[in-house]
């Protein structure tokens, strides 16, 4: 008896702080974001009005959230799709495949990880510069300047050149995520079935990927919410949602509605809605890439 | 037991180490909020650290401490003042004294404009200037206070006062000009005309920095087609003014302005790489561009085509002897009004007025619009001054203050979409429209 209420009073003692700051920077914050999206109020001021909805009727009806929102779309889409198939590509390369200098191609291909956003952003801008730019540059060494572009002045293109970006930073990270689960299959099964017959390609899809599926669906979730924060920190460090806002994303949306309109509770409505939007979404592929989980 | 000991021992520290911490920030808050200490009132400061640099506004404290030694003044100057001393002015710390302009990204001030935030400092004009025998009001040009940038609610209320001023125009280089034999355009058409020789030789006759340097242009613009009354109609939202002739004039000026432009101006026209497109003007790539005399600093390290001068225009005449417009960009002080120390910040606005002060700020190229300052100008700066006395007369003022509307912004409707003219993915019809819309949404709301 002793025993068990001095384990609670442990137990109690090393939860309790992190349970107080979950709740004090994680919890009341959130509540708060829901309770504010039904208020109409600068940011500063003590004058709180209460509008009820009224703020989710305006963001219906405002096409440059809707906007926002596509974009926010798009880029979660093409960065994970890109992504996923460069980092399980690169990743199968370097696990199963004897490549020299594999372990040097892990570090660099690391490497954008571990650099700050804003880095980033100045290399890509630098990247994309119409005039002395490497791509533009690129493009005009080999005769083909019909596709040199404004990769950040034409608004068609401006998304999928910011796009680039993200895939860049991103592919390393779950590069070696993939690779670890990779490096746990035993080596058994691909010598049995090489003895079967199977070539590389089979192996792949009947023993690699059924293997990481797990893993797969995990990073799914990841990738959902880095592209929603890490497209705002692009977007603002490198087109502040330019030309004319067609590189806007609902966070940036949001956060220039909340602080530079005078409109926080417009901007909380916007939070809600990004906020149920990505849970729905995270759920939404977690439950329709369940399979069974294969052991081994 | 032992255990028991050990485990009340860890929460007893860590309460400690909790408990200081909590101390620490406390002591923190206080000194930042400016609250009276027993020995010396404290009086915070804060100012946009803008071109002319910190130096300035360390002197000024120095020297102001100097004067009232029972007064000590905490100085918060930063690039990105905003970002500084807004978390802070939520949890209820204000600033005593902020210099910081409308018509920033952020637009701190224009928040607390919309919320009634400012304290109203009309009586502060009509006090002396800090040890000296005339009111601030007798001191300042004529028409600084008279405006919607400092009165925003329009109703003869000064809630801001006017500091460092800089007439904005179109910048050149003046050499390239000179050896071409090309005359500075006065009138829109002899513009044309101008963009078409350039062309033939290479050169775009238009860039933009970013499409928020178009305010100054479009203000100057308005006044030029519509005189004052019109602009000042346009900026208090005035019902249909935007596609009155008048109005439709203007965009069609800069939709033609669009189609003249250095096509890789959009691409870089961010906050980011907005110098990229200053730099086309000191590379000879592009004749003109909207700005203001700071951009003299801010490219001052920059390479430079040969023989390289900086010259300065009020915009382009409509028709032949037709008004020219040069705006006048002020940065503004002011008091918020959940300061704890009004009193003596309104103590310092005097200050800033003073001789002693205003030559510190002229030491760093900072002219506030005090008379008789501009005499004492030299160099670029002298040049960039004088263009009032050249004819050319000063816009001033922006739009009416009004409560927020969600989702709606008349700048971004307005400059932002230049970008797009400019790109071809809007027309001016669209755009026209589209600012008459927000117009409408926005007339409402006004205070």
């Amino acid at each position: 008896m002793k025993k068990t209420t001095e384990k609670r009073i442990f137990i109690f003692v090393c939860t309790t702080p992190a349970l107080l700051l979950l709740t004090l920077f994680m919890i009341v914050p959130t509540i708060e974001v829901f309770r504010m999206s039904l208020y109409k109020w600068g940011g500063f001021s003590n004058n709180q009005v209460f509008v009820g909805l009224n703020n989710f009727k305006i963001l219906w009806n405002d096409m440059n959230f809707i906007r926002s929102l596509q974009n926010s779309i798009l880029l979660i889409v093409v960065v994970t799709l890109i992504t996923i198939v460069l980092a399980i590509l690169f990743s199968t390369l370097l696990t199963r495949e004897n490549v020299k200098g594999g372990n040097f191609f892990r570090v660099i291909f690391y490497i954008p990880n571990i650099l700050s956003i804003v880095v980033i952003a100045g290399i890509f801008s630098a990247i994309y510069d119409p005039t002395s730019g490497l791509l533009n540059n690129f493009l005009s060494v080999f005769n083909i300047e019909s596709l040199q572009k404004m990769w950040l002045g034409d608004q068609k293109i401006a998304i999928y050149s910011i796009s680039g970006a993200l895939v860049w930073q991103a592919v390393g990270y779950y590069m070696v995520m993939y690779m670890s689960s990779m490096a746990n299959i035993p080596e058994s099964f691909y010598e049995a079935s090489s003895l079967e017959g199977a070539g590389r390609i089979t192996q792949f899809f009947s023993i690699t990927l059924p293997l990481i599926w797990n893993n797969i669906r995990t990073t799914l979730t990841f990738f959902i919410v880095s592209t929603i924060n890490l497209s705002f920190l692009l977007v603002q460090a490198m087109t502040g949602g330019g030309p004319d806002g067609s590189t806007e994303v609902f966070l940036s949306y949001m956060y220039k509605q909340a602080y530079t309109n005078s409109s926080y509770g417009y901007g909380m409505a916007i939070g809600v809605v990004i906020f149920l939007f990505s849970f729905a979404l995270s759920a939404i592929i977690n439950q329709i890439t369940k399979r069974e989980v294969l052991e081994y | 037991m032992k255990k028991k000991a050990l485990l009340a021992g860890t929460i007893a520290l860590l309460s400690i180490v909790l408990m200081a911490c909590q101390d620490k920030d406390n002591a923190e808050v206080s000194s930042n909020g400016g609250e009276t200490t027993k020995v010396k009132q404290t009086l915070h400061v804060a100012a946009l650290e803008s071109a002319y640099g910190k130096d300035m506004w360390s002197k000024i404290i120095d020297e102001y401490q100097t004067e009232n030694p029972d007064v000590k003044v905490e100085l918060t100057a930063d690039k990105n003042l905003e970002d500084v001393i807004s978390p802070n002015m939520k949890a209820g710390n204000y600033p005593d004294v902020i210099l910081l302009a409308t018509g920033r990204k952020l637009a701190l001030t224009e928040n607390l404009i919309k919320d009634k935030a400012l304290e109203d400092i009309t009586d502060v004009l009509d006090k002396n200037v800090y040890g000296e025998d005339v009111t601030i009001k007798d001191k300042l040009i004529p028409g600084f206070t008279d405006t919607l940038a400092t009165n925003p609610f329009n109703d003869g209320k000064t809630y801001l006062a006017p500091m460092f001023y800089s007439p904005t125009g179109l910048f050149y280089n003046a050499n390239l000009l000179k050896e071409k034999g090309w005359e500075v355009p006065t009138t829109w058409d002899e513009m044309w005309a101008l963009g078409d020789k350039a062309k033939a030789d290479g050169i775009s006759l238009f860039t933009y920095p970013t499409t928020g340097y178009f305010d100054a242009f479009v203000y100057s613009l308005l006044l030029e087609v519509g005189g004052p009354d019109f602009y000042n109609k346009a900026m208090s939202y005035e019902d249909g003014i935007w596609e009155t002739p008048e109005a439709t004039k203007m965009f069609e000026i800069i939709g033609k302005l669009g189609k003249y432009t250095e096509p890789t101006t959009v691409a870089n026209a961010n906050d980011k790489d907005f110098k990229k497109n200053q730099q086309l003007i000191l590379d000879n790539k592009a004749l003109f561009m909207p700005n203001g005399t700071w951009i003299v600093g801010e490219m001052a390290d920059a390479p430079r085509a040969d023989g390289f001068e900086w010259g300065m225009t009020a915009l382009p005449a409509i028709e032949t002897g037709g008004d020219r417009y040069a705006f006048t960009f002020f940065e503004q002080i002011w008091v918020p009004s959940a300061a704890k120390n009004k009193d003596a910040a309104k103590d310092f606005l005097t200050f800033v007025y003073s001789d002693k002060a205003s030559s510190i700020f002229a030491e760093a190229g900072a002219v506030q619009p005090i008379k008789g300052n501009s005499e004492k100008l030299t160099g670029d700066n002298k040049l960039f001054y004088s263009i009032y006395d050249n004819g050319a007369k000063a816009g001033m003022g922006g739009f009416a203050a009004t409560d927020a509307v969600e989702g709606v912004s008349i700048a971004d409707t307005l400059f932002r979409s230049i970008d797009s003219i400019v790109s071809g993915d809007k027309t001016v019809k669209e755009w026209q429209k589209n600012v008459e819309k927000v117009s409408d949404q926005l007339r409402p709301a006004l205070k």
